[in-house]
């Protein structure tokens, strides 16, 4: 396919599925880690902690790998924005968490989780413009 | 084609991660019945029911005046056949685990002089007793060993050598009370080596009531313990001789937890027992685990009494929760069996090893039985005048010194530093908050659980209670009097490693 000024990569969508679909489940998880802990199991706190970072650095590479997809891949910018958006929220979660400011760290949790969900289904949703759906 | 292929593979990927999450959260959907880690044993265990149960010996008074009932306990190291065929090294009163019973009656004082032959200092605390500031055993009121060289750590307490006098009032109502080791940062591996009793104040008025009294009156004290292949115990201890450094090595740091249930001291016993109707005491001397205690096959524990006495009424239970350092008085009535019968006390929250708790084998009754269950225990208490402070207590996880412990509103324990201070006679709400199981305690003041989570109390809240079962993210309210005596106290998790790394408080009475 030919679109004027240069070819559409279609390939660079593969990584950000991959990997925008790799941040919401671990993303996910941290609920799963906090609802163990809650009821009583201590080692999921341990776990909670240790896959905020995971799950920091699983929403940076979907980050770069929507980078992939404006450049060369010639798609929209703002998934790239969205995802460093949501690595500047976990960023904030996980000083809230340490601070134990639960009365926000709870909700603002649950709007993480939601922000990587979306991402992760409109990376599967997408379609660079000009392919037929 | 590649519509097709992309819904294909969205689909497919949808689902690996549904079923990921899925198994991670039914993996750990029951949670845990205990905070802590499973320490386990480095030799084989004895077959659960083949040891013989037993009761601890009452200590008899080396004297008897007008001044009181006159004890004398000496605390040191021995041996005891825990396993068939293995000496193991213990820390006992009177060289004993657990150690002799006091008996004491109501309003007459009870005076008990410890001698320490051990190799640390030792802190006494009567769990459960009215006692004054100075004879309660704060954690660094401490008691050297007779010649000790070592050096005397500048702790803010009061230090004795040898021996010294605990002189308790009794002016309290009859209840199941155990004594214990304190010592500020190293309780759990005292208590752990054997450092625990009964100590139980009766009173002889309520002979009216008819309890089942005598050898149907059963003390229990129930507390996990793991061995080493040498059939020492096992304690995960950064400091063995338990004299410098105080905790455990990770992954301990949330509570001991052993895979040997030991009922008086001994492994998974049985006994046999008249078909009438018992009293079993029981007690929770275990550092961190709790338990769901119920009988199999099936028949009713009816609890009487609570951590500081008698319940107004009676409450049947199925089966009773019990967290560290609580006690259940209840009544069994094994005249419900046929003789020959096999009762076995179960523990619901238990896994392999830790299921099985002792087993009662029903013989015929040797005549009738004139025990009785009372409509009405005890009066009930006298109306709580107004409430003078409401205290929030938040009993958390956190950092101690750099390094993972425990904390109350955010600090650990120091002992010079009040976080209440209550006038003496005023009543208080203290609200509580947990992250984890805290099993908390109160020094001296004796409470009723007004409240947990949105509801009232829960089943096993009842009665006149010193400890209460905190369970993972709850909230209870519990209202307190501080009667009887002015002075420093403390209040504490009594999940034995959770104390030792911070959790306890100070409250002054003034």
């Amino acid at each position: 396919m030919r679109v004027y000024g240069g070819r559409v990569h279609r390939w660079t969508r593969w990584p950000l599925r991959i990997t925008a679909s790799v941040a919401a489940l671990l993303l996910f998880d941290q609920a799963v880690y906090a609802g163990q802990f809650l009821a009583g199991t201590f080692p999921a706190l341990h776990t909670h902690r240790e896959n905020a970072t995971f799950a920091g650095i699983a929403v940076l590479v979907a980050g770069a790998a929507a980078a992939l997809v404006r450049w060369p891949g010639r798609g929209p910018v703002w998934p790239l924005f969205a995802f460093l958006g949501l690595f500047g929220l976990i960023a904030a979660q996980i000083a809230l968490g340490f601070l134990r400011i639960l009365a926000l760290h709870i909700p603002l949790g649950v709007l993480i989780i939601l922000g990587g969900l979306l991402l992760a289904a409109w990376s599967w949703r997408y379609r660079p413009a000009g392919e037929p759906s | 084609m590649s519509l097709s292929r992309r819904r294909l593979l969205g689909g497919l990927s949808a689902i690996g991660a549904a079923s990921v999450a899925g198994i991670q959260i039914l993996s750990g959907v029951r949670g845990s019945s205990s905070t802590g880690e499973l320490l386990p044993s480095r030799r084989a265990l004895p077959e659960p029911f083949t040891l013989p149960f037993r009761v601890p010996p009452v200590l008899s008074p080396v004297r008897s005046d007008a001044t009181g009932d006159h004890y004398r306990v000496t605390q040191r190291a021995a041996t005891a056949e825990i396993l068939p065929g293995v000496r193991t090294p213990i820390w006992g009163y009177e060289g004993q685990f657990p150690g002799p019973t006091i008996r004491s009656v109501r309003g007459r004082r009870t005076v008990v002089t410890h001698r320490n032959e051990l190799p640390v200092p030792v802190v006494v605390h009567l769990h459960g007793g009215h006692t004054p500031a100075t004879e309660d055993g704060f954690p660094t009121d401490l008691l050297y060993p007779a010649g000790w060289t070592g050096a005397h750590e500048p702790m803010d307490g009061v230090m004795t050598h040898g021996s010294r006098d605990y002189a308790y009032p009794m002016a309290q109502p009859s209840a199941t009370l155990w004594y214990h080791d304190h010592r500020m940062d190293f309780t759990g591996p005292a208590v752990w080596r054997g450092l625990a009793g009964f100590h139980l104040i009766t009173d002889p008025a309520e002979a009216s009531l008819a309890l089942p009294s005598g050898d149907r009156d059963l003390p229990i004290m129930i507390a996990d313990r793991s061995f080493d292949a040498d059939g020492s115990l096992l304690y995960p201890s950064l400091d063995p001789t338990l004299l410098h450094t105080p905790g455990v090595r990770e992954p301990y740091g949330s509570g001991v937890l052993g895979d040997v249930i030991l009922v008086n001291g001994v492994p998974w016993p049985i006994t046999e027992v008249p078909a009438a109707r018992h009293r079993l005491r029981l007690l929770n001397a275990s550092n961190a685990r709790r338990y769901r205690l119920a009988l199999d096959p099936p028949a009713p524990l009816v609890q009487i009494g609570a951590d500081n006495g008698l319940l107004e009424s009676p409450i049947r239970h199925d089966a009773i929760e019990i967290a560290p350092a609580q006690r259940f008085d209840v009544v069994v009535d094994f005249g419900r069996f046929r003789p020959g019968d096999v009762v076995t006390l179960r523990n619901e929250f238990g896994d392999r090893t830790t299921t099985p708790v002792m087993r009662f084998r029903v013989r015929p009754a040797d005549g009738p039985d004139p025990s009785r269950i009372p409509d009405r225990p005890a009066a009930a208490p006298a109306p709580a005048g107004p409430v003078a402070v409401t205290r929030d207590l938040r009993f958390r996880h956190g950092t101690v010194n750099g390094m993972p412990g425990w904390t109350i509103n955010g600090e650990p324990f120091d002992p010079g530093r009040a976080v209440a201070a209550p006038r003496l006679g005023d009543t208080e709400i203290w609200r509580l908050s947990s992250d984890f199981h805290h099993p908390i305690h109160l020094h001296l003041a004796s409470f009723r659980v007004l409240s947990r989570g949105i509801a009232g109390p829960g089943a096993y809240d009842h009665g006149p209670k010193d400890t209460i079962d905190l369970r993972p993210a709850e909230q209870a309210s519990i209202l307190v009097r501080f009667t009887d005596h002015p002075g420093r106290y403390v209040f504490h998790c009594h999940n034995l490693e959770h104390e030792d790394m911070g959790m306890m408080g100070v409250f002054a009475v003034r």
